[in-house]
């Protein structure tokens, strides 16, 4: 059975769990699309922002 | 403006141009009406055409005959229909999966959109971050001994501070709190134990019978400057 097949019949046959897996899906997919930008954030300002500065400042004083 | 063509000399009595024409250019079975136009004739119909390549034609029988059957092969369209094979899809159920898909995908990238454009606009209601800064109260923690409180006013409530010693602190730990009537844990009330921080709400100051526990502000603590804010 291929894969195509696999998904039709265990997510797309019924609509609920079609429905379900969607929602399901747009939370996960939120988390993880918040979590790579700002991952993709702190790499880019890297040694910028104030959590960066922060332990340098405070030693220093 | 056809009748013209038809025999003109007829009924017509012939006249300059047209007497030159001795046939009929078009023979109609049915011999049409004669029109007689007073000379000169207005429209394009009486140029004269050039008679070299005209067919000879006999002369018009009067018999018209409705030709019902015919044995002329009837036109196609298109009777050479091109091979569509090349596009058919190669396996239906493979089709169908990621026709499901790309509209589960779409539904997915829909549904976080329409998340983000609600809470965005919530949060629009919401205060804004250098408003909620100068909502911040500071308090410098040395200025209270153990076993003192100190009450602030913040946002038109009052805040009990209370510096806790050690046996406060081992008693409330020790309580039996689940068996309490808002069964809540020292530990989740407080960031360091030895500082209780409670929010005095007007709600549950007024309740005769206080059935709840006073509600904990948010408040961090500034290890570096010895502060408490409060907010």
């Amino acid at each position: 059975m291929s894969v195509s097949t696999i998904f039709y019949n265990t997510i797309v046959k019924r609509n609920s769990v079609f429905v379900t897996s969607i929602f399901a899906g747009a939370f996960a997919f939120g988390v993880g699309f918040d979590i790579g930008v700002t991952a993709f954030w702190d790499r880019w300002n890297r040694g910028k922002q104030w959590k960066d500065l922060r332990q340098k400042h405070v030693q220093e004083e | 403006m056809v009748t013209v063509l038809s025999d003109p000399a007829q009924t017509c009595p012939p006249s300059g141009r047209e007497a030159s024409l001795q046939r009929p250019l078009v023979s109609f079975a049915r011999p049409l009406p004669a029109v007689c136009f007073s000379t000169p004739f207005p429209t394009t119909a009486t140029r004269s055409y050039p008679t070299s390549h005209r067919k000879p034609a006999g002369p018009t029988t009067g018999i018209f005959q409705h030709r019902l059957l015919h044995t002329s092969v009837a036109v196609k369209d298109a009777p050479n229909v091109p091979d569509f094979s090349g596009y058919q899809a190669k396996s239906e159920a493979t089709n169908r999966g990621l026709s499901y898909f790309m509209i589960g995908s779409l539904g997915v990238l829909t549904a976080t959109a329409a998340k983000s454009t609600v809470t965005e606009f919530l949060s629009t209601m919401s205060a804004s971050a250098d408003v909620l800064a100068l909502a911040k109260v500071e308090i410098e923690l040395a200025s209270i001994p153990e076993g003192k409180n100190v009450i602030l006013k913040w946002r038109g409530k009052p805040v009990f501070i209370r510096h806790r010693t050690q046996e406060e602190i081992e008693e409330a730990r020790n309580t039996d709190w689940k068996a309490l009537r808002d069964p809540e844990s020292d530990e989740s009330r407080t960031k360091k134990p030895e500082w209780l921080v409670m929010l005095g709400s007007a709600h549950a100051m007024d309740l005769t019978t206080i059935s709840l526990n006073l509600e904990i502000p948010q408040h961090d603590f500034n290890d570096a400057e010895g502060k408490l804010v409060v907010g």
